[in-house]
């Protein structure tokens, strides 16, 4: 019997030595999932656990490490048999064990047993790629001298045949010394099979009776003279007090001393430690061993002995798969790039087409719980505070939900069919002029929908002058919480002029200027960074690239439904919290008594308003008058009275002032304080109009209207430049380890933001005229 | 350009195949390179070139740019 269940970044119970045994409470034990990039690790992961964690077909695509929740045992026809409740860790994919970047830290961090929070695994299932046997096993033969009990999952194993390949697994089990399960993550296959094999290993009494003989791995696998170095340095690091074990020896001793193998694992150490390996080094180096190259020749030595008799493939040239057909075209210096171009254009224009009916179906919600919410709750600050305040603010939020969901759609299904590591590849030769690598452009394309996974997806990029680089420019790219700016703006105040039958339209073009406006200006961004902050040479970028394949619908409706499930979340918490103060501030310390007096007044006249229709003008016209002067009074009006010199140049009032001052925190929080400001001071004839309406018909006192083109672009071009969220501030300061990088961050973005909204609005005012 | 001279893996022209002969530059970037399967006696076909190129590596889709991080001289095969 195998029962599943799943709890993502959820902290493991503990390891098998503190769990319990048999009485009825299931034994814990930690499983670590670890493979190279694009082997189904992800698939594989899901499978096992039933979660839907994100899977993509670009390298690193996981960047932190996940946690599913596996229980496995059967008592009921076995009573002696033990369950197990495993915590399984999928590892972000990985060549080697030689820490470049963050994220294969991480893997070693974990198999090693010093991720905070995360036992040390009991087992490890390596995935291996069928068809790409040779140089898979070249983690596999690092993870195994780790001394982890190992399973290694065959995946891929439906491919074989069109790839020309035959691997005997009976013989390659024999020939490893460890179990080896064939498994098709993608069709489910082989599943069963690799739960039973982990039960078994995990049953044993003693978990290192199911390690592999590999212990003589290293001895087997390099020189001796080599052996001999890595106990010496063994012995010499515990006389320095420095408790290190063969496997941690040996990475020093061979990775870069300037990677992330020496930071995680002699944390900085003295120059003391730097040196003696060096010593060691040059040592090895006059054996003929020069480090770290002979890492590689002594392993594909043993992966050649490995499966000497297991592996063979076809002689005849390969044929062209589908895949290769569509690089044709797809990866085209020149046909690629207008494909991608296109396909970018196309994807902003069906977002607004779409998301329309959606988008009214909410507003028409909203209203008919407003009418509601005013039929039962008496005129005073509690219905203001629910209309006027919540139903206005996060109301005005929400109705953006469509363009997100449906945004977030077409990213998942183009980063799961495989194309954006051709996008990376197309780009590259761009970026490279900026002295940055196509590895950057995935992140960046994350930033697309939200800056934190794209900062954090950051961690893949070797090279640290271009990862601070990708960090300090991710905040550009239009993320998805700038959207209800641009589409309140567009759509009050862009012309709805189309063309070709109306598929393509002048709103979709602006928006699609919009979105593009961040990653346009973070161009000359890039430049000046890597030119005066970060300079270096243009780093290499070798990167794989998967097959294409359909897109997985449960991956990739998961992926959505985990966006708009945060959006939401976050319209309940800080965008409600925002409204409600937003709120008090426009409705406090003014005395309201007789606006709710005349508020009642004409409701109870509205019950007929064909007899009372001169009273009820008269009535609306003093009603408007009060509400002005309440919010003049207020604390929000003497605070946009304060700010109106600084936003005037910008072609902004004090309320649009106060609205983008509120929304610091978080972007989307001014369609919410447009929304509460504009219904708290707007007539009562508009009381039930959308948020846009409101915005049209707002003037300045001398009663010229407030907006226009020019004030719409001027404050979506602030949006579009401006740094105006503080969880991506925190991820910054978080991912960089230092507060100089959110502020630098902070005060360019303000900076450009401001420089360009009033570029924007006194050029297009001009034009205007 | 004679077959058998061995050659930077960037001048192959399109769908031409090769072997990689020799892997020069630094060694640690050479180290990565290896790890991820590109080292001497591997099969590869051009099936994109310049910078960054796409080669099929053993059958495997790779995009390369290593600008002055590292040299691989391939000895085409022929046709």
């Amino acid at each position: 019997m195998v029962r599943q269940s799943i709890s993502s970044n959820s902290p493991p119970k503990g390891n098998s030595s503190s769990g319990e045994t048999q009485g009825g409470v299931p034994r814990n034990a930690t499983v670590a999932l670890i493979g190279n990039p694009n082997t189904g690790k992800s698939s594989l992961f899901n499978a096992l656990c039933g979660a839907n964690a994100r899977v993509g077909n670009y390298a690193g695509v996981t960047v932190e490490h996940k946690t599913g929740r596996l229980q496995i045992g059967d008592r009921l026809s076995s009573p002696n048999r033990a369950q197990w409740q495993v915590e399984v860790v999928d590892l972000p994919g990985t060549y080697s064990l030689a820490a470049r970047s963050a994220d294969e830290a991480v893997s070693v961090e974990v198999l090693a047993g010093e991720m905070p929070g995360v036992p040390k695994p009991d087992a490890v299932i390596v995935i291996l790629d069928s068809t790409n046997l040779e140089r898979n096993l070249y983690l596999l033969s690092q993870v195994l001298e780790l001394r982890i009990p190992v399973i290694a999952a065959l995946n891929m194993w439906d491919r074989i045949d069109a790839e020309g390949v035959r691997i005997d697994p009976s013989k390659l089990s024999k020939s490893l010394g460890l179990p080896v399960i064939c498994t098709s993550a993608s069709n489910r296959t082989g599943i069963d099979e690799l739960k039973i094999q982990l039960l078994e290993m995990l049953d044993r009494k003693d978990p290192s009776l199911g390690l592999p003989d590999s212990t003589s791995l290293a001895s087997g696998c390099f020189p001796e003279a080599f052996g001999k170095s890595v106990d010496g340095l063994v012995d010499w690091f515990a006389s320095e007090g420095i408790a290190l074990n063969r496997f941690q020896v040996e990475r020093l001793l061979i990775d870069d001393p300037q990677g992330h193998s020496f930071r995680v694992i002699a944390k900085d150490q003295s120059s003391t430690v730097q040196s003696k390996i060096s010593e060691v080094r040059d040592a090895l180096k006059s054996q003929g061993l020069a480090i770290p190259l002979f890492e590689t020749r002594c392993r594909y030595g043993w992966i050649k002995s490995r499966i000497s008799g297991v592996l063979e493939r076809d002689s005849r040239p390969r044929e062209h798969s589908t895949s290769d057909k569509i690089d044709r075209w797809l990866t085209h210096r020149w046909i690629g790039l207008l494909f991608f171009l296109v396909l970018m254009f196309l994807l902003f224009q069906s977002i607004t087409l779409v998301a329309d009916w959606p988008m009214k179906l909410i507003e028409e919600a909203q209203g008919f719980l407003g009418a509601w919410i005013e039929s039962w709750v008496p005129p005073g600050p509690l219905r203001s505070l629910l209309v006027e305040g919540v139903l206005a603010g996060v109301g005005g939020v929400v109705v953006f939900l469509p363009q997100i969901a449906i945004l977030f759609l077409f990213i998942g299904i183009l980063e799961d069919c495989g194309y954006m590591s051709r996008a990376a590849f197309m780009m590259d030769k761009f970026m490279s002029v900026l002295g940055m690598s196509g590895k950057s452009f995935l992140p960046l394309m994350s930033s697309f929908a939200c800056a934190i996974p794209g900062i954090m997806a950051t961690r893949t990029i070797e090279n640290r002058k271009d990862r601070m680089v990708t960090i300090l420019i991710a905040p550009l790219m239009s993320c998805s919480a700038r959207w209800p700016v641009y589409v309140l703006m567009v759509s009050a105040f862009v012309p709805p002029l189309t063309a070709l039958n109306g598929w393509l339209s002048l709103r979709g073009a602006v928006l699609f200027g919009m979105v593009s406006l961040g990653s346009v200006v973070a161009i000359p961004v890039a430049w000046f960074l890597k030119r005066f902050l970060f300079p270096g040479e243009p780093s290499a970028f070798v990167m794989e690239l998967s097959s294409y394949k359909w897109p997985s619908w449960r991956v990739v409706f998961a992926r959505v439904w985990e966006r708009v499930q945060a959006f939401v979340l976050r319209a309940g918490t800080l965008i409600f919290v925002t409204s409600v103060l937003v709120w008090a501030a426009a409705y406090f310390p003014a005395n309201h008594a007789q606006l709710d007096a005349m508020v009642s007044q004409m409701e109870s006249l509205s019950t007929d308003p064909q007899g009372h229709k001169a009273e009820i003008e008269t009535l609306v016209e003093q009603i408007n008058r009060e509400k002005s002067r309440l919010i003049e009074q207020s604390f929000l009006g003497q605070a946009g009275n304060a700010i109106a010199p600084l936003v005037r140049p910008l072609g902004w009032d004090g309320k649009i002032g106060i609205a983008v001052l509120a929304s610091f925190p978080a972007r989307e929080v001014i369609v919410a304080t447009l929304g509460t400001i504009y219904a708290l001071g707007s007539g009562v004839d508009e009381s039930n109009d959308g948020l846009a309406d409101q915005l049209r018909a707002a003037t300045w006192p001398d009663g010229t209207l407030v907006f226009s083109l020019a004030t719409a672009l001027s404050i979506m071009v602030f949006f579009a430049l401006c740094a105006q969220c503080a969880s991506t501030l925190m991820t910054i300061r978080r991912e960089t380890n230092s507060w100089v990088w959110p502020i630098f961050s902070f005060l360019y973005m303000t900076t450009l933001a401001y420089v360009g909204a009033w570029v924007t609005y006194q050029v297009v005012s001009v034009w205007s005229l | 350009m004679a077959h058998n001279e061995p050659v930077p893996v960037e001048f192959l022209a399109p769908n031409s195949d090769a072997v990689v002969v020799e892997m020069c530059g630094d060694a640690q970037n050479v180290h990565r390179l290896e790890e991820l399967g590109i080292r001497c006696g591997c099969k590869l076909r051009m099936l994109s070139p310049g910078e960054p190129c796409l080669l099929a590596i053993e059958g495997k889709k790779m995009c390369l740019r290593l600008g002055k991080s590292a040299d691989i001289l391939v000895q085409p095969l022929g046709s």
